[in-house]
């Protein structure tokens, strides 16, 4: 196992920069989590956007691994820590921040260029905000059984989400991602790398920049995350096909069912237990 | 209003008065039933009521459910905080949307669609709250270590509650160091009040300039004395895991657990038939 990695950081450097980025992006988002909403008229200032720490952090390092950090520092403060962990919906948002600071990182081959981290540091948000309201659409779209059917429920969601992604996108993005990136990126660097032990990033160390396999592992993760979205979707065709089946057949299918899943369980928790036995 | 609670958050008290929340939600309940049980059957139990309230569309049987998760939770002890960060989560979820559906011109019809979805989304949450908030974290980490999650995650969860307070201190030392520093703008008048929340915002993006460069320096020496001890090596290592799992134990406790559990579910499911029988 080979410890020098490509691109000059090491395994451990980058497990540095995974728990460097889980603890700081972890912390604000409980706090963010907790800190009511400011309203003013209409329009709702979230404060529940510190994306510019795992920003400012994949600049600077590894990309993945501050990306990575970021998601699981998520998960873990904010949703395990206070008990709002919602399976497979957590998923999605795991992904899309994952993907979203990953290629942010990536589009900043030389964190000294403004420019550069000022269009990464707005791309960011954009691609995180875009991903998670299309999500959101279509996991609404399959929750509510008659989505059509409802008077004004589809206009109200396409416009909730909408007024979300484009308020969001101005008022956080630029407040809370782009301005603090371009404060933070400058003054930590060169002086935040040495404490991990690493070279400061430049145009030639930094990892290759976004190409088509990088947005192509994206597309996928985004995909993913719409699937898992529809899960519940194709859960409810399933009832509806069984439920099409006479009484005593449905009872006998399901009991078919409730069988089968006893037995996936059962049979994974011996095989766990002779696995862990044999080590 | 708007001062007043942000004030509040700054305040001393309140960041103290979360610390001690999150502690206590940890470590402070591991006597109750729910936390004394074996966390892989917690987990098990966990993945059933986060998928099965999805697929179904009965307001009955999802009320049964229901009730059964808010009993566990109860059981569980959760801190208030917990609960109540709860019920502004399922608010803005689904309350929103109906409020926004009223305003398209939707009328009560509205509400029996979002009723089925806000009891989904409740009974999912409350379960998540007793089994991630129920469990104290060592135990939470060795039940999804047994079940194949990745490494990383466990130890981040370990990490994370071991870090936080460690950070928020720290966080709260730095701001106040900034407050003693500087003058907060008057806020009487409205430009006055929008100088304000700048001025409360840059301080705490600045207060994370220090942050990062302390948090960097604690976890290289956090990774330095992983690595001492083999932690890469041991992380994917049968050996290490069967002896990390070896105190997991699950026994006549767990079982009347599962069993109440199904009879209550079943029971739900077979109530709309018992009624007709006896009519």
């Amino acid at each position: 196992m080979s410890t020098i990695a490509e691109h000059g950081a090491t395994q451990s450097q980058k497990l540095m920069v995974f728990v460097l980025s889980m603890s700081l992006y972890g912390l604000a988002t409980l706090i963010s989590e907790l800190i009511p909403s400011v309203q003013i008229g209409i329009v709702e200032l979230s404060v529940e956007f510190f994306l510019f720490i795992p920003l400012t952090l994949a600049m600077l390092f590894d990309p993945l691994s501050a990306a990575l950090g970021a998601a699981t520092g998520e998960l873990v403060f904010s949703e395990i820590m206070l008990g709002q962990f919602g399976g497979l919906g957590e998923l999605e948002k795991f992904l899309t921040v994952t993907i979203a600071v990953y290629i942010a990182g990536l589009m900043v081959r030389d964190p000294k260029s403004t420019k550069q981290v000022a269009i990464a540091a707005i791309s960011g948000p954009a691609i995180q905000l875009a991903m998670s309201a299309v999500v959101d659409i279509v996991k609404v779209q399959v929750a509510v059984e008659d989505f059509e059917a409802v008077a004004g429920l589809p206009e109200s969601v396409f416009a909730t989400e909408g007024f979300a992604f484009a308020n969001d996108l101005l008022f956080s993005g630029i407040l809370f991602c782009l301005l603090p990136t371009m404060f933070l990126v400058p003054r930590l660097y060169g002086k935040i790398e040495p404490l991990l032990g690493c070279k400061p990033r430049s145009a030639d160390t930094a990892a290759p920049s976004v190409s088509g396999r990088v947005i192509g592992w994206s597309a996928a993760g985004f995909i993913v995350a719409i699937v898992v979205a529809c899960v519940s979707k194709a859960g409810l065709s399933i009832i509806e096909w069984e439920a099409d089946w006479a009484e005593s057949q449905t009872a006998l299918f399901a009991g078919i069912a409730v069988a089968a899943v006893i037995a996936v369980v059962a049979a994974f928790w011996a095989y766990r237990t002779a696995q862990l036995r044999r080590a | 209003m708007i001062e007043k609670l942000s004030e509040n958050v700054m305040d001393k008290v309140s960041i103290d008065f979360l610390r001690d929340q999150v502690l206590k939600n940890a470590y402070g309940n591991d006597d109750t039933p729910i936390a004394v049980l074996d966390p892989r059957v917690l987990l098990l139990w966990y993945l059933f009521f986060a998928l099965v309230p999805w697929l179904l569309d009965d307001v009955a049987i999802l009320l049964g459910m229901f009730i059964l998760t808010a009993v566990t939770t109860r059981i569980a002890r959760v801190a208030p905080l917990v609960l109540l960060i709860f019920a502004l989560g399922v608010f803005s979820q689904t309350g929103y949307l109906f409020v926004a559906s009223l305003f398209f011109g939707g009328d009560l019809s509205t509400v029996a669609p979002l009723l089925v979805l806000t009891l989904k989304v409740a009974t999912v949450s409350l379960a998540s709250i007793t089994v991630f908030s129920g469990l104290d974290p060592d135990k939470l980490s060795n039940g999804l270590l047994w079940f194949g999650c990745p490494e990383r995650l466990s130890f981040s969860i370990g990490f994370a509650y071991r870090i936080l307070p460690i950070l928020m201190e720290e966080l709260q030392n730095i701001l106040l160091s900034y407050r003693l520093r500087g003058r907060a703008p008057e806020h009487v008048t409205l430009a006055g009040k929008v100088r304000w929340i700048v001025y409360q915002i840059k301080t705490i993006v600045q207060s994370f300039y220090p942050l990062m460069l302390n948090t960097a320096k604690r976890s290289r020496t956090t990774v330095e004395a992983l690595e001492l001890k083999g932690y890469r090596y041991a992380a994917t290592d049968k050996k290490v895991l069967k002896l990390k799992l070896s105190s997991l134990r699950a026994g006549h406790r767990e079982a009347a657990f599962a069993a109440l559990s199904a009879a209550w579910v079943a029971l739900c499911f077979a109530a709309p038939g018992i009624l007709e029988a006896l009519s």
